[in-house]
């Protein structure tokens, strides 16, 4: 008796233990993403939200390499180390992924979408983000000829409100869009890249910083540090004639080895008899 | 062993019902054709009621109920739907062995993983109401004994205790001898015998005086000691199912309707098999001949029925057919292992379905190619390290998964560090660019969108090259260069012109 008492205590004690457990479990907040940071300080320090806020549309204006891809896939990339869904609907279809990946974005839980005709580019982007199945739909305008009228942009917001997704639009400066959040970005040279607050109703407008090329491309810091020292632009055109400097970063990845040859089969390979000391032959 | 009989009483009458609601409650009956003549195989309650019996002919019992309606039976077809029954119910047993065309056997060996024999019969029974079929289940040593009393005794689920089958068979009338020949039941019976019980009560040594082999067999049958004989029954490699409509249907909701009988089969019977469906082609049979084909591509794969059927019908709704559908049909081209999904407490996963529905809104639009996931390939032409592929999202980990760290049960993945050198934007196509160059060689200004822009900055090269193996191999210099008013830019020499190109942007 006394055996089966100890076992229905330790039962019950148990039974407690799990009641206990679920209890927080159903207390505890859930893990609830409301912003999406790039992880590039700069840039998220001018957002008010400190990041990219879920549920809104933001646009990225800028030149045709003036960060805005980059910033966009750091955007994915964080709602990918929360698992999340993203979508990249690709206008120009100029997305190249290799890159995208080396930046975190996670290619299994990217969508691409490559519509044939410009018009299904804002539609299928309205789709998406509506569906609330995607964290964050990027909608890559640029170099399409499409230029956003007020309603389709008021659209592609409503869409991201209803399903709580990011939508970040790209632009370029000729064709900007209407009716969202605004962020312009410009190549400073060797500086790197100005982003700036141009359009919000939030507030903050007019609020800018420069990142760094480095915060974008990591793995080029090396190579840049190196040429920001000693570079000194050339003035090409202006007919000044400063010397161009360059770093010589060879890397020979594989494949034909030097001047684009095979050692021993397309070239002779070097000889061995001076080092032999046998000496050189004729 | 221990052995369970799924009884479906009149089995393809259920199953005509169950195609056909509004035959409910009607006289009809299944006739089949023997030795020319049309006999009734199968008859519906009503049409028993009015006096129509199995075997009597079709125009007997025409002249028994007036309209009465008749449909041909088909063995092959009502061996099938009970195949996909017992696939179903693989689920709570792990093998099935078919008894067409009313029952089927389960080995019930599992049952103690279901909380005890009575438990699992009663799922059974369950499982069974939840596809809409009427079913008597019985748990017994062997497999007469289960199946007698599946088949004459009367309670929804019963379980015979081990060694006690004779006990329990005693009470049956002696057609519950079905494996006897029917010479020896009428020799039995003008013994005056008329229950198993007291056929089990005879002396052995005395039936098998009388009676020789045969006897013995019913006499060890009514004593519950008939050794069993349970062969599992082979899996079709093939998912399919397959529907008539009895009348051509010509708008959705018919077609709906059958559609979703077939698909609750259909994952029933992956559930059983504990896999999930990837890809799957619904085909509708039209009149007079001719056949329309959807497929149905899941990003995330599952077997859920809802889920299954909410897609087809928004693919339906799109979808125009010239002739009405006299028969559908679905097959699984694709099939994956069902890990399962853990829900956070009063969770729904609804997110799947959301997913689910806008691909195959997108997929209708804009077809299948335009979307994709992206798979990056071993290659060093940078063009060609890019293979599209379906868009197959790992699952989200839930719950005790997620709490523990998802981290855990993702592999993590590593990037070759090369990648975090390329550009994010790659041209679809490396445009020749007009430079101009220094006075070591070096570039130092290029004209890009009609404009000349000056190089501030340049490092590389960086040599790629290869494929010299399969001829029209590949030699290049590549740069990053800064171009004022652009950015950076990834620029290559080639090899074999000495031109440079325009290849990406690091935007």
């Amino acid at each position: 008796m006394g055996a089966a008492a100890e076992r229905t205590e330790g039962t019950a004690e148990v039974l407690e233990q799990l009641r206990e457990r679920i209890r927080k479990l159903q207390a505890a907040p859930r893990a609830y993403l409301a912003t999406l940071r790039t992880g590039v300080a700069p840039f998220d320090a001018l957002l008010p939200g400190r990041g990219l806020p879920l549920g809104s549309a933001v646009e990225l204006c800028g030149e045709a390499a003036s960060g805005r891809t980059s910033l966009a896939l750091r955007a994915v990339a964080a709602a990918h180390r929360e698992r999340r869904l993203c979508a990249y609907v690709d206008g120009p279809g100029q997305l190249y992924p290799p890159a995208a990946a080396a930046m975190g974005v996670d290619l299994e839980r990217l969508l691409i979408v490559r519509p044939r005709e410009v018009k299904q580019l804002v539609w299928t982007a309205v789709q998406l983000a509506r569906s609330g199945a995607f964290a964050c739909v990027v909608l890559d305008l640029t170099q399409t000829g499409a230029r956003l009228a007020l309603a389709e942009g008021k659209k592609l917001a409503d869409a991201a409100f209803r399903g709580g997704s990011l939508l970040l639009l790209l632009t370029a400066p000729e064709a900007p869009g209407d009716g969202m959040l605004r962020v312009r970005t410009q190549a400073q040279g060797l500086s790197g890249l100005r982003v700036e607050v141009v359009r919000s109703r939030q507030g903050g407008m007019g609020a800018g910083a420069l990142v760094p090329w480095e915060a974008l491309y990591p793995a080029l810091a090396a190579a840049r540090g190196h040429v920001a020292a000693g570079m000194h632009p050339r003035e090409l055109l202006g007919g000044g004639d400063q010397g161009f400097q360059r770093v010589r970063t060879s890397v020979e990845r594989n494949g034909c080895g030097v001047m684009g040859g095979r050692p021993g089969r397309d070239r002779a390979l070097p000889s061995l008899g001076a080092a032999l000391g046998l000496g050189a032959r004729h | 062993m221990r052995l369970a009989y799924v009884h479906l009483p009149r089995f393809p009458v259920q199953r005509r019902v169950l195609e056909a609601p509004a035959l409910a409650g009607q006289p009809f009956v299944l006739v089949e054709e023997v030795r020319g003549q049309r006999r009734v195989a199968f008859a519906s309650t009503a049409a028993l009621k009015a006096g129509v019996r199995p075997g009597s002919t079709l125009t007997a019992a025409s002249a028994l109920v007036a309209g009465l309606s008749h449909f041909p039976h088909a063995f092959a077809a009502e061996a099938a739907a009970l195949l996909s029954l017992g696939e179903a119910l693989l689920v709570l047993a792990p093998a099935f062995q078919l008894d067409a065309p009313e029952g089927l056997w389960l080995d019930a060996s599992a049952a103690g993983l279901c909380g005890g024999e009575e438990t699992w019969a009663a799922r059974v029974v369950e499982a069974c109401a939840a596809q809409g079929w009427r079913a008597r289940v019985v748990v017994a040593d062997e497999a007469f004994t289960a199946r007698a009393l599946a088949r004459f005794g009367v309670r929804r689920a019963e379980v015979v205790p081990s060694g006690e089958g004779g006990r329990a068979l005693a009470p049956l009338p002696l057609s519950a001898l079905e494996g006897a020949e029917t010479g020896r039941l009428e020799a039995l019976r003008a013994l005056g015998l008329a229950t198993l019980g007291e056929v089990a009560a005879l002396p052995a040594t005395a039936v098998v005086a009388r009676g020789g082999a045969e006897a013995l067999r019913a006499h060890r049958m009514a004593r519950g000691e008939e050794p069993s004989r349970f062969v599992p029954t082979p899996l079709p490699e093939v998912l399919e199912e397959v529907l008539s409509l009895d009348w051509p249907a010509e708008s959705l909701e018919p077609v709906l309707f059958g559609l979703k009988t077939l698909v609750d089969r259909l994952c029933a019977r992956l559930s059983g098999r504990r896999r999930a469906a990837v890809r799957l082609t619904l085909a509708f049979r039209l009149e007079p001949s001719g056949e329309a084909q959807v497929a149905l591509s899941l990003a995330r794969p599952t077997a859920q029925a809802k889920l299954l059927l909410d897609l087809a019908r928004h693919r339906l709704e799109g979808l125009t057919l010239e002739r009405p559908v006299v028969g559908l049909r679905a097959r699984m081209d694709e099939d994956c292992a069902d890990p399962g999904q853990q829900l956070v407490l009063g969770d729904g996963p609804a997110g799947d379905a959301a997913l689910e529905v806008v691909l195959s809104r997108l997929a209708t639009t804009l077809g299948e190619e335009a979307l994709f996931a992206a798979g990056v390939e071993g290659v060093h032409r940078p063009e060609a390290a890019v293979r599209p592929r379906a868009f197959r999202p790992p699952a989200r980990p839930e719950g005790l998964l997620a709490e523990l760290g998802g981290e855990t049960a993702e592999k993590t993945r590593e990037v070759e560090a090369a990648l975090a050198e390329r550009p994010a934007r790659l041209l679809p196509q490396p445009a020749p660019l007009e430079v101009a160059l220094g006075v070591g060689g070096e570039l130092a200004g290029a004209r890009v969108e009609g404009r000349w822009r000056r190089a501030s900055g340049l490092a590389g090269p960086e040599r790629l090259g290869g494929e010299w193996w399969r001829g029209g191999g590949f030699s290049r210099d590549y740069y990053r260069v800064h171009l004022e008013g652009l950015g950076l830019a990834w620029v290559y020499r080639d090899g074999r012109d000495g031109r440079f190109y325009l290849q990406g942007l690091f935007d």
